[in-house]
C-alpha cells in the first residue's frame, strides 16, 4: 500500500506516462477514498491544462521598438538574399 | 483566414513569441534572438505551410523547436548543481512522518470570468516564474513539449529515470503550492 506522499508523485507521473497496471489500479482506488489526494490530482491535471495553452495568457511583456528594429533589418536581409 | 504575408509577422505575432520565448528562456536577449530565428525560419519554409492550423500556431510550433534546439545547445550550461530544486518545506508541511497528509486541500474555484481569468494567468505566470530554472525546463520539455524521456535527462543533467521523475513531481508540487497561496486561498 501506498501512502499519500507516494500517491501524489504517482499522479504526477501519471500525467506523462502510463503506468503499470496495477500500480494505476491502485491510485484510482485510492483517489476514490481519499479526499485530499482526489483534490491534488485534480488541482495538478487543472495545472497541466493551463500550461498546454499557457501561451494564450502570457504576461504583457513586448519586443522593445529596437528589438523590432534589429529583428526587422534581418528578415529583410534574408529575403534580398532569397526572394520567395 | 486570409494569407497573411511575412511583412506583418512582426507586429502581428513578435511579442506572443517573445512572450513564450521570454517564459521559457529569462534572457531578454536570448528570447529576441529566438524570436528572430523563429520568423527566419518561418520565411523559407513559409511554402509548405499547409494552413491547417493559424500562422500564430504555426510560428509557436517552430519556436519551440528553436528552444529544444537551444538547449541542446547549452546543455553544459544546464548542468551545474541546481540549489533549491527540492520541495522538502512544502512536503513537511502537507505530510506527516508517515506521509499521510496533515492539512486539508481546499478545493479550487476555476476561473470563469474574464477578470479572474486575467487574474489567474498572472498569478500562474508569476509561480513559473519563480520556480527554479531547471525545474521550469523540466516541465516544459518533458511535460508540454513531449521531449523524450532519455534526452530531457541528458539535456539537463539527470542522472536517472528516478530523479527526474522524482524532480517533476516535486516541480507540481511546488507550482500547486504557489497557485494555492497566490490565487485560490486569497478570498
Amino acid at each position: 500500500m501506498q501512502n499519500c506522499q507516494q500517491i501524489i508523485d504517482l499522479v504526477s507521473q501519471e500525467i506523462d506516462r502510463k503506468l503499470p497496471w496495477k500500480i494505476h489500479l491502485e491510485v484510482k482506488m485510492h483517489l476514490l477514498m481519499c479526499k485530499n489526494c482526489h483534490r491534488y490530482a485534480k488541482q495538478v491535471k487543472f495545472m497541466h491544462a493551463e500550461l498546454n495553452n499557457i501561451e494564450e495568457n502570457l504576461n504583457a511583456v513586448s519586443l522593445s521598438t529596437e528589438a523590432k528594429e534589429r529583428i526587422q533589418q534581418s528578415l529583410q536581409l534574408a529575403q534580398t538574399k532569397n526572394p520567395s | 483566414m486570409t494569407q497573411q504575408s511575412p511583412e506583418t509577422w512582426l507586429n502581428d505575432y513578435g511579442d506572443l513569441l517573445y512572450r513564450y520565448a521570454l517564459l521559457r528562456v529569462r534572457s531578454e536577449a536570448t528570447a529576441e534572438d529566438l524570436v528572430q530565428e523563429t520568423m527566419l525560419s518561418g520565411l523559407q519554409s513559409w511554402n509548405s505551410f499547409s494552413g491547417n492550423s493559424t500562422v500564430s500556431t504555426w510560428l509557436v510550433g517552430i519556436l519551440k523547436h528553436k528552444i529544444i534546439d537551444y538547449f541542446r545547445k547549452h546543455r553544459h550550461d544546464l548542468k551545474q548543481p541546481q540549489a533549491n530544486e527540492t520541495a522538502e518545506d512544502i512536503l513537511a508541511y502537507q505530510f506527516d512522518s508517515q506521509g499521510n497528509w496533515q492539512v486539508d486541500l481546499i478545493e479550487w474555484n476555476t476561473p470563469d470570468s474574464h477578470i479572474d481569468k486575467q487574474q489567474f494567468s498572472n498569478a500562474f505566470n508569476h509561480c513559473i516564474s519563480r520556480l527554479p530554472q531547471r525545474m521550469a525546463d523540466l516541465l516544459f520539455l518533458r511535460s508540454i513539449e513531449n521531449v523524450p524521456m532519455n534526452e530531457c535527462r541528458e539535456l539537463l543533467g539527470f542522472e536517472s529515470d528516478n530523479q527526474l521523475w522524482v524532480t517533476l513531481s516535486r516541480t507540481r508540487v511546488k507550482l500547486r503550492q504557489c497557485l494555492a497561496t497566490h490565487w485560490f486561498d486569497k478570498g
